[in-house]
């Protein structure tokens, strides 16, 4: 018998599958609810996995997370309370096609769309990996402050509202991202004292209140008067996706290669991948001024990063065993329980059983199709609930969620503070997403910034010394200043009507 | 409460110098120039900038429109009481979850709430007690999330 019938006939048992579809609805499941996240559920199945065998063990928990990723678009979609910063990049517009009556394409889209990307990275993944790897690794602190840099700028030019407001939410997103003790020197920052600050802001408490509460907050501000969702067409959820598919091949192409090649760099991962992509898509789309306002361009293009990014976290996993993210890294550690030791010899020793994890693999991505259509019917009656119900049972969620994250009660304390700014932002039109970004990629940025210049000894040349680096550089650069350059060579233009 | 470009820049150069203050007194990493301070300070030479540009911006614009405007929800007191009343439950829960245990606080939280909002009191206590149990079933059960327990109804657990 070959390897590949081999990883064939340990995927295909009727426990194996059953353990797939049951991860599937845990996943659904706990990404669903605002405030878990998709790190939490794989930290749930590890005590589960060690019964099990390694294939099941491992089915499980890409099943699960790849599922959990997808549900967070729900809460984001139906009620602007996105479930992973990744999902924050297209919250806007998801949020939007709600409102007029199109929430199953906005969600189908996103369904569809994941599970495009994340068979995309799959077979990146199994046809790649070695080089991709091999590529990853020559990102240095360089590559990553650039990296970072570039993620953090398409958030200001990508969110709805005008450049310097975004600019305060990244400010604010930054400087929250200073607080506790991890940093260079090691130093307590902006603790006063507190024990629970030396650690840091969490970010999932700190989402949960920019974007939950201060919804919560804002429509008890309204008198839980949400504005009517208009009824939609009886296109169904899958329906619409083909003529998605038909008008935007190459954003699904597009952001399934970003988002691959992104989550491909460890410690990167989704949340880079998603806000690059989105902003991708609006560059190029012939249709820009329509991105914010309920267009579903960018949640293809975007959503198929998300998911894209989650399969390449597995390349540097797989390949080198070296974690991409938090998810991964657990996996890691479940594959060395189970005695499948990740590294360049997992290919050589065990082929049957790698083989299997591709195949999982695949199977979590196009079981997510069936699972989200009923979970996305399902969710969708949360629509018809009034409000004045609906909210404070949201309320309820997001303390536990916040509470669950450390299991102390300073997660709601930090829920109520961001909900407070969240609140007084949006009053502001200061956009939300950008602060969630800075909050997320704070510390890398401050760690590669600080690491490069000690490298470089101060000299900032240094990071356009590598070829990457410099690319990366430039082109970041270039955002920045291009729309300077064009304004002034409007301005300039005999004619022209000067800007109010 | 909305401010306006020049009270935001204003606000945004004010913030920028108080965390280049705040900085100095962090310390760099021994024998290197870097440490702690100097994200604060890439933050508050950021929002310095940002700052001026928006105040200067605004001042060039000439703004006319109010610097403080007041929402809507902030002239009605139905929707100050509403707002102030969501606050105060989150403190409450914080404050009496772990000594009277999740139930008896969530279904406060709720139950107040809802009537806060006008829902009918029995809809809004029959709801409260299904989502409190659906809630503590599938956190502190499903998920083992350690959620603060109340010695009379331990069996819940």
């Amino acid at each position: 018998m070959s390897v590949v019938s081999e990883a064939f006939a340990l995927v295909f048992q009727p426990y194996v599958l059953m353990v797939i579809a049951a991860s599937a609805a845990f996943g659904m499941f706990v990404g669903a609810i605002p405030g878990l996240t998709a790190t939490m559920a794989t930290a749930l199945l590890v005590p589960v996995t060690f019964f099990m065998e390694p294939v099941p063990a491992i089915a499980a928990i890409v099943t699960a997370t790849a599922m959990a990723i997808f549900a967070g678009d729900i809460p984001g979609s139906l009620l602007r309370m996105p479930g992973t910063p990744a999902s924050a990049a297209y919250v806007e517009d998801a949020y939007r096609m709600t409102r007029s009556g199109r929430s199953e394409e906005a969600l189908g889209a996103s369904l569809v769309f994941s599970a495009i990307g994340g068979i995309f990275g799959t077979i990146v993944l199994v046809t790649a990996s070695p080089i991709l790897a091999d590529i990853a690794l020559k990102f240095s602190s360089f590559e990553y402050f650039w990296l970072v840099v570039l993620g953090l700028s398409c958030a200001i030019f990508v969110s709805p509202g005008s450049v310097p407001r975004g600019m305060i939410s990244l400010i604010i997103g930054l400087f929250a991202a200073t607080v506790g003790i991890d940093n260079p020197a090691g130093q307590p920052r902006y603790t006063f004292g507190n024990v629970e600050l030396l650690a840091g802001i969490q970010f999932i408490p700190a989402m949960i209140g920019l974007f939950a509460i201060s919804e919560v907050l804002r429509s008890v501000a309204a008198g839980a008067d949400m504005p009517a969702v208009e009824k939609g067409g009886r296109a169904g959820i899958f329906t619409r996706q083909l003529d998605n598919m038909r008008r935007y091949p190459l954003q699904a192409l597009r952001g399934s290669i970003t988002g691959t090649a992104i989550g491909a760099l460890p410690g990167a991962g989704a949340d880079i991948a998603a806000w690059i992509s989105y902003a991708i898509s609006k560059k190029f789309s012939r249709q820009k001024e329509k991105f914010g306002t309920g267009h579903v361009e960018g949640i293809v293009e975007a959503g198929a990063s998300n998911n894209g990014a989650v399969s390449g976290a597995w390349i540097p996993a797989l390949v080198f065993g070296i974690p991409g993210d938090s998810i991964t890294a657990i996996v890691i550690g479940v594959l060395y329980v189970k005695g499948l030791n990740p590294g360049p010899t997992i290919f050589i020793n065990q082929p049957q059983l790698i083989y299997a994890v591709f195949i999982v693999f695949f199977l979590a991505n196009l079981i997510m199709l069936p699972f989200g259509w009923v979970a996305i019917k399902a969710a969708r009656t949360i629509l018809s609930i009034p409000a004045r119900v609906l909210m404070p049972i949201i309320l309820m969620f997001c303390i536990v969620g916040s509470f669950a994250i450390n299991n102390s009660p300073f997660g709601i304390v930090l829920m109520l503070v961001f909900g407070i700014v969240g609140f007084l932002m949006e009053e502001n039109d200061i956009p939300i997403a950008p602060a969630i970004l800075g909050l997320v990629l704070g510390p890398m940025l401050e760690q590669n910034f600080v690491t490069s210049m000690i490298k470089a000894d101060g000299s900032f040349l240094a990071f356009f010394e590598r070829p990457i680096a410099a690319g990366l550089g430039i082109f970041t650069i270039a955002i920045w200043s291009i729309p300077l350059i064009m304004l002034a060579i409007r301005r300039g233009r005999p004619g022209a009507v000067p800007a109010a | 409460m909305k401010f306006n470009d020049l009270l935001l820049g204003l606000l945004v150069f004010c913030g920028g110098v108080a965390i280049w203050v705040s900085a100095l007194g962090f310390t760099d990493i021994p024998g290197q120039s870097y440490g702690a301070g100097t994200m604060p300070r890439a933050i508050a030479i950021f929002a310095g900038c940002l700052g001026l540009f928006m105040i200067a911006k605004a001042a060039i614009a000439g703004t006319r429109m109010p610097r403080l405007e007041l929402a809507a929800w902030v002239r009605s007191r139905r929707s100050l009481v509403s707002v102030a009343v969501a606050l105060a439950l989150i403190v409450f829960y914080i404050v009496a979850a772990p000594a009277i245990g999740f139930v008896p606080a969530s279904l406060v939280v709720m139950v107040v709430l809802m009537l806060t909002l006008r829902t009918r009191p029995l809809t809004a206590l029959l709801v409260s007690v299904v989502a409190c149990v659906v809630i503590q079933q599938a956190f502190g059960r499903l998920l083992l999330v350690p959620l603060p327990r109340s010695e009379f109804l331990g069996f819940l657990w």
